[in-house]
């Protein structure tokens, strides 16, 4: 699997700056997803992006703050606005309830630059792109990139029911018959050996959507013999609830406390350490962090650190990973 | 007198099988044949029906011919290179992800075979090439473009412009081959001694 590498400097940047932007206008698109359209408070133009890019968006709760990833779904040429999709997840600590609750209208948001971690191969014969549920997000960016261009390319998107299908009626106008859709409400599931075991030479593929849909893709994908480069994913993990615990920073000599709906990065933030991070969903890498003592579990949620690296239990991705201990030591 | 350390040099190491590709192709050049015997061998003890999605494209040296034994081995063989690579290219173009390239011959070759891999987007990971045979290079004059086969000393005269150019370790996997540049630029006439340095 293949992710695009980001810069240092990028991550410095990206929390250095932040972009004032106002709600310009919210839309309920599907019973669990909003759509958000952001600008420039100041009226400027945005940032240029890349389809796949992500933002993060600043919410400044009553007693807490929250800061999460999501991907920009409006078209990379268009800079007077940031679209994003937000689906409402109930068991999680509340940023994107917060979105659907208390964001109207003419609210005033932080964001930071966008980063891609996602980046369409530009050189590939071919383009297979498979969507399920909100993860249809950062391919309608990489779609205006697509269209016109030389290689061709098709969407797979499966979604829970029709009703549930964010975005279609844009799809199906843009693009018409490179949409296939798969209901689950019609049993009518992705046929994944079918799809992946006879592209010509050349081809990529890129998976966004549910933890279940994109194993299904790489384990498919490497039974086909497909080489790790030709095969791009992105998932952001919102950090999950789970217990309290406390976290001594050896560096700077403070004990964190980690409610059980705060993440270990937001706690160590919320104590005033800066930690480096760029997708804040286990993606990226940045955040990582040595444990230096342990006694106790670590609860590895990142999609970055080894099979091996995670057993080792020497290092922690404070962004989507917590700890079952008694004490735990990092080197912050 | 080369620069050394140029990291767009090629480095080759000794071929074997890639377990992880579903379909195989193979190009050997003569005696670097016994490199792909290898990576049959391998494929074969890992999944004894690999080698029928094997293929090997083969231009054979004297008369020996390594593949006699393997009857259920789909071997074509072709009588120079351009033919050898002109098949490549159909192939490339009916073949599906999941396939590895294995080459096994003369640098000068491997470039070429990797250069049309690389028009179908094949990446370092699909592609695995072992050296064997002539060092002789491919050299792009990069004042006139002529491109000048079978290199083998460190100052070529240019075919093109009649410059002479020093053959740099400078490659470009686009072009399959190596920078020629102007070698007396600033003392007209003064050459460097001329060596055979790709035998």
């Amino acid at each position: 699997m293949t992710t695009t590498r980001a810069t240092t400097a990028q991550a410095k940047t990206q929390q250095a700056q932040t972009i004032a932007v106002e709600v310009k206008a919210i839309e309920q698109v599907t019973p669990l997803i909003k759509h958000f359209t952001l600008a420039a408070a100041d009226g400027a133009a945005l940032p240029a992006f890349s389809g796949g890019s992500h933002i993060i968006v600043v919410l400044r709760g009553a007693t807490r703050v929250y800061r999460n990833p999501y991907s920009l779904l409006g078209s990379p040429h268009h800079l007077d606005t940031y679209e994003i999709g937000v689906r409402r997840m109930e068991e999680s600590r509340g940023g994107s309830r917060f979105l659907h609750e208390n964001v109207s209208v003419g609210s005033r948001l932080e964001i930071a630059h966008p980063v891609n971690l996602f980046a369409l191969a530009k050189i590939a014969r071919k383009q297979l792109l498979i969507a399920g549920g909100v993860g249809i997000t950062p391919f309608l960016a990489q779609l205006e990139d697509l269209r016109g261009g030389a290689a061709p390319y098709e969407l797979h998107y499966s979604v829970r029911s029709p009703e549930h299908a964010a975005f279609l009626p844009r799809l199906r106008e843009r693009e018409g018959d490179r949409v296939h859709m798969y209901y689950d409400s019609e049993s009518h599931a992705i046929d994944f050996d079918g799809l992946l075991s006879h592209q010509p030479l050349g081809t990529h593929v890129y998976v966004c959507g549910p933890a279940g849909l994109i194993n299904r893709v790489l384990t498919t994908a490497k039974r086909w013999g497909w080489p790790d480069s030709h095969v791009h994913s992105e998932q952001f993990s919102a950090p999950p609830v789970g217990d309290a615990f406390e976290v001594f920073l050896a560096r700077t000599k403070v004990t964190v406390r980690v409610p059980p709906d705060q993440s270990l990065l937001e706690s160590i933030e919320a104590a005033g350490v800066e930690v480096p991070y760029l997708c804040r969903g286990g993606v990226c890498g940045f955040c990582h962090t040595r444990v230096l003592e342990l006694d106790g579990e670590l609860t590895h949620n990142d999609h970055f650190l080894s099979d091996v690296e995670k057993s080792r239990g020497k290092s922690i991705m404070p962004c989507v990973s917590r700890a079952h201990c008694r004490s735990l030591v990092l080197d912050l | 007198m080369l620069i050394s350390g140029i990291k767009s040099k090629p480095v080759y190491s000794p071929l074997s099988a890639d377990t992880h590709g579903r379909y195989h192709l193979m190009l050997a050049i003569g005696g670097a044949a016994t490199a792909l015997e290898r990576v049959l061998d391998e494929l074969a003890a890992a999944d004894p029906d690999a080698l029928t999605r094997a293929r090997v494209l083969f231009v054979p040296s004297a008369d020996t011919d390594p593949f006699a034994d393997r009857p259920q081995l789909e071997v074509r063989r072709f009588p120079d290179i351009p033919t050898v690579l002109a098949a490549l290219r159909i192939l490339l173009d009916e073949s599906l992800m999941g396939t590895r390239l294995y080459v096994a011959g003369p640098e000068s070759f491997i470039g070429r075979a990797m250069q049309l891999a690389l028009e179908f987007n094949m990446n370092p990971d699909e592609i695995r090439a072992e050296a064997l045979g002539s060092l002789a290079r491919r050299v792009h004059c990069i004042h006139c473009r002529t491109l000048m086969e079978d290199v083998h000393t460190n100052i070529v005269e240019c075919g093109g412009c009649a410059r002479w150019l020093l053959v740099r370790d400078h490659y470009s996997r686009r072009l399959a081959a190596y920078m020629g540049v102007m070698v007396d630029a600033e003392a007209p006439g003064t050459l460097p001694a001329v060596q055979v340095i790709f035998p």
